[in-house]
């Protein structure tokens, strides 16, 4: 995999011969955009956050929640070295001597691990006269903190809540200061875009996972076919449906694309690339109850229609499973959808029923067949 | 720069809220979490507009150049519909209405619900009976206004737990309020949009003792007559001093008695007191001690200054000592038939009462609103009562016991005393206009027997941080400070009626300074109730009997 090339902290000796311009140029050209599935192209945000004026700080988000995404910890584990690497030098591009690197509870397994590469980075970066000191702040567990501003709500002490935006955090992040963060994959990307000329671009980590006989971490070329994925999973049974992760929504197993635009052309969301399939022996309703279970346990708690809502969503289906729902339920379960949609203060709550309208998109069979 | 707000076209200043816009052109939004005053938190999503096709926050979305808002479109309406059908799943359960309706209901009733869609509550929370503050997390919607009114109050005795509809308001590891740090203040409870935070009532207390054969007799802060005709619909700002007196006689007091008497007594000790810290240079500056909450607040955040806050009881306190001693002799009452109530402004008053110092000199605090209670509960008609006096002696009380009810009012009220008491002059003008009014922080100077005195006054407690600051760090260069914990003075207060905002709160401290000026007595120490009372009973301001009866010592509680 390309990712798993250990760039060994080469590319530091080469950016301390290179003006922090130079750096975002090449970032900018390269076409990297963030691989935690907002896609922002990732020279870009180097380069607002450089413009900014002050302290500033770089966030590793290694808070890697989204269900069936497990590539940030094949990353950290396989290639630690890359992505601490890829903090220094978007410290460097962006100005600013102070990292947090935010690793989800569940992988504080890794913590020894990482600060032993934090503390050789740190020697050799020293050498260099790059002088930029990382941090590891454990999560806690709660899925609202792989979004930015809950991250840095949590490194500053604070109750992992989202904060409302604007200000965005290349202006106003972490201390009130402008904050760089980027997801795990994104930064071991950078060194071998500074040292390897044929990097390439197109290449996506996909977490594969659900009724397979195979899961695990694929690479592929963006765009490669859902068919090719699925057939490495190995699946026992015909395969019905693919989730994107929790959050993405699903879509009928057929032959598509893998990239955004013909994922989302279809009304799903492809989001970091997290891929469950789901055979022809399960009920979507099922698979609907359950998802609907992680959303209502891990809302934030903060905003109306998310905290209330996925409650209330996860009510109406547990309703349905059990043939007590009319047609009149569903009808509420669509417009409470629409609403947490539409009226959700962060990505959490507003993606939290992509999987439910999805499902009845191509679906609602299953859904209706048992209503009383 | 202009936007169109529901097709009209609209000039406005750029870097406004939508809501700010609206609101300035009439147009009307319903918000339940946005408070004004304080930053937007934007989580109940009932304000909500479409611009584009899509649905923003108005209370936190910045109105742009040519910006087409709709307030009321198809979408608007029902996506505030479900978020109100969601929040009032949530209050229903157990909510009781006062007597006027809260703002979750008004806004239910204008988006059309009738009926609940959803379920009630899943949760169901014990409620916290506090001494002062009772919490019923089965009506809280969690908006966060009362978790922001304790930040403002720099208290932080509250915040949200867990997460997901778990999420609760609560004191650290869900203590109690009363073991927190929580100083009783209630703002929280006047931020509360639904009544979910809401004074321990004590009516049925009061009620009771009235129907005893016990000598039930009242005292009135000065405050309440400049708000309590608002819970009878009356405009802010209206002072019902007669009303409330006859209201009081008609509901069974034997006697009623003003804590402005109180306040005048309060002042000739804590002037004596200055002038004599002043002369002995010794405990300066020194702090007053009339606010409950600001004494609660130091005793816990900077109980090692405490010998600066002066050693005086409240008024109301100092009213109940010199009840339960000098009138219950002179009437020989026995000390087991004598109630005394007192009707505050204030909330951290109930809690001040069944503090060890205080010796149940006072036995129960009705808060301005539960007066109301009573009154309606009574079936009185309020606003056609003919107006009626208070009764002789310990209802006599001057201009300077009024403002007590202001922020800068103490300040003024033991200036006017301490000068003409010290100096043996009178004081050209009486009023200390750089100490009145709604600033956070408020200071003067006065030349007393050729030495410059520096005064402040800290107007709501979150203000108070900086001079216990200047204190701990030497440079404060302040002799006397006075310190009110609610933002405005007792006026301001927890027991007052709801709302209580800025605009009604001027409103009701103008009324307080005009009652003043229209006062013939303005100073507390030609208050002929008072000069009778140290003649006959008190002797002298810091006489034994009056540091035994009028003055107090301090816990350090530490956080
Ligand atoms: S949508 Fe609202 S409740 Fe849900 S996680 Fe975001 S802020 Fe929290
Ligand atoms: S009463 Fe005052 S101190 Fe106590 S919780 Fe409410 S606002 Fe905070
Ligand atoms: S107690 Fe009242 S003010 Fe506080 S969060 Fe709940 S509803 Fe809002
Ligand atoms: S008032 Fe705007 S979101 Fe609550």
């Amino acid at each position: 995999m390309q990712i798993l090339k250990n760039s060994n902290f080469r590319a530091l000796s080469k950016i301390a011969g290179m003006k922090p311009e130079e750096v975002i140029e090449l970032v900018k050209k390269s076409g990297l955009s963030g691989r935690g599935g907002a896609n922002f192209p990732t020279g870009l945000k180097l380069e607002f956050t450089r413009s900014s004026q002050g302290e500033k700080y770089v966030i590793a988000n290694a808070d890697e929640g989204e269900p069936g995404t497990f590539k940030d910890k094949l990353i950290l584990e396989k290639n630690p070295n890359n992505v601490i690497e890829g903090m220094i030098i978007a410290g460097y591009a962006i100005g600013s001597s102070k990292g947090y690197l935010y690793l989800r509870g569940e992988y504080s397994y890794l913590k020894n691990k990482l600060q032993k590469v934090i503390n050789n980075a740190k020697k050799i970066a020293d050498k260099l006269k790059i002088y930029f000191d990382i941090e590891i702040i454990s999560g806690a567990g709660a899925y609202i903190c792989g979004d930015e501003t809950a991250i840095i709500e949590s490194v500053e002490g604070k109750r992992g809540n989202p904060r409302l935006k604007p200000p965005f955090p290349a202006n106003q992040g972490l201390f009130n200061k402008p904050t760089l963060i980027n997801n795990v994959e994104t930064l071991a990307n950078l060194p071998l875009i500074i040292l390897d000329k044929s990097w390439n671009n197109s290449f996506r980590l996909f977490s594969l996972s659900g009724n397979i006989t195979k899961p695990g971490v694929y690479e592929l070329e963006s765009g490669a076919s859902l068919k090719k994925l699925i057939n490495l999973g190995k699946p026992k049974n015909k395969i019905k449906a693919v989730y994107f992760g929790c959050s993405g929504g699903c879509l009928p197993y057929e032959d598509i694309a893998l990239n955004n635009e013909a994922v989302k052309e279809k009304g799903a969301m492809l989001g970091s690339c997290a891929i469950i399939a789901v055979d022809e022996k399960h009920n979507i309703v099922d698979v609907a109850t359950n998802i609907a279970k992680f959303f209502e346990y891990e809302s934030c708690g903060k905003c109306t229609p998310c905290r209330e809502g996925t409650m209330r969503v996860l009510e109406l289906l547990e309703k349905i499973s059990l043939k007590k729902a009319a047609n009149e339920d569903l009808e509420l379960l669509e417009e409470l959808c629409r609403v947490i949609n539409e009226t959700s203060l962060c990505g959490l709550g507003q993606s939290s029923t992509a999987h439910i309208t999805t499902a009845l998109k191509y679906f609602r069979k299953e859904f209706t067949d048992k209503l009383k | 720069m202009k936007i169109t707000i529901n097709n009209k076209e609209i000039e406005c200043q750029p870097n406004k809220t939508i809501l700010e816009v609206a609101k300035e052109n009439d147009i009307e939004i319903p918000t339940l979490c946005y408070q004004e005053g304080f930053e937007a938190r934007a989580v109940c999503r009932i304000c909500l507009v479409e611009v584009d096709n899509k649905l923003l926050p108005s209370c936190s979305t910045k109105a742009k150049e040519g910006m087409v808002i709709s307030t009321e479109s198809k979408k608007v309406l029902e996506a505030r519909k479900i978020n109100t059908e969601l929040l009032m799943s949530k209050h229903i359960q157990s909510c009781f209405v006062e007597s006027k309706e809260h703002e979750l209901c008004k806004i239910a009733k204008n988006v059309g619900i009738r009926q609940a869609k959803f379920d009630s509550n899943k949760k169901t929370y014990i409620v916290d009976k506090g001494i002062a503050i009772v919490t019923d997390n089965n009506q809280c919607i969690l908006c966060g206004r009362c978790v922001q009114a304790c930040q403002m109050q720099n208290v932080n005795a509250i915040d949200f737990a867990y997460r997901s509809y778990h999420t609760k308001v609560t004191p650290a590891y869900e203590n109690k309020l009363d073991d927190s740090v929580c100083v009783n203040c209630g703002q929280c409870l006047l931020a509360c949009p639904v009544n979910a935070i809401y004074e321990k009532d004590d009516t049925k207390e009061v009620l009771k003792a009235l129907k005893s054969k016990k000598h039930v007799i009242v005292q009135t802060a000065p405050a309440v007559r400049a708000s309590l005709g608002e819970e009878f619909d009356l405009p802010a700002g209206t002072l019902v001093t007669g009303k409330m007196v006859s209201s009081l006689r008609k509901i069974g007091f034997k006697k009623i008695f003003d804590t402005q008497f109180g306040a005048d007594l309060t002042i000739m000790e804590e002037a004596a007191e200055l002038i004599k810290r002043l002369k002995e240079n010794k405990n300066l500056p020194m702090i007053t001690s009339c606010c409950p909450a600001w004494i609660k607040y130091i005793e816990h955040f900077y109980p090692e200054f405490l010998n600066h806050v002066s050693t005086c009881k409240s008024p109301h306190d100092m009213f109940g000592a010199i009840a339960k001693s000098y009138y219950k002799d002179k009437y020989k009452i026995n000390k087991k038939d004598l109630v005394v109530v007192s009707v505050m402004p204030c909330t951290a008053k109930k809690f001040e009462i069944q503090r060890k110092e205080m010796k149940k000199e006072v036995d129960y605090v009705l808060t301005t609103r539960e007066l109301a209670r009573l009154i309606k509960i009574k079936k009185i008609d309020f606003n056609n009562l003919a107006d009626e006096d208070f009764d002789a002696a310990l209802g006599l009380s001057s201009g300077a016991g009024t403002i007590f009810g202001a922020s800068g009012g103490v300040m003024e009220a033991a200036l006017r005393t301490a000068y003409e008491t010290a100096t043996g002059k009178k004081l050209e003008m009486l009023e200390f206009n750089q100490i009145r009014g709604m600033s956070d922080f408020k200071e003067g100077s006065i030349i007393i027997n050729g030495k410059t005195v520096n005064f402040a006054v800290v107007n709501g407690l979150h203000n108070a941080k900086e001079v216990l600051e200047q204190i701990k760090n030497k440079e404060c260069k302040y002799d006397f400070i006075e310190v009110m914990a609610c933002p405005g003075g007792c006026i301001a207060g927890g027991g007052q009626p709801i709302p209580t905002n800025k605009e009604i709160v001027e409103k009701r401290m103008q009324a307080l300074y005009i009652n003043d000026k229209n006062n013939t007595i303005r100073r507390s120490h030609e208050n002929p109730a008072i000069i009778q009372l140290y003649e006959e009973f008190l002797g002298r301001p810091l006489s034994k009997k009056a540091e035994k009866l009028l003055h107090t010592n301090y816990i350090k509680r530490g956080i």
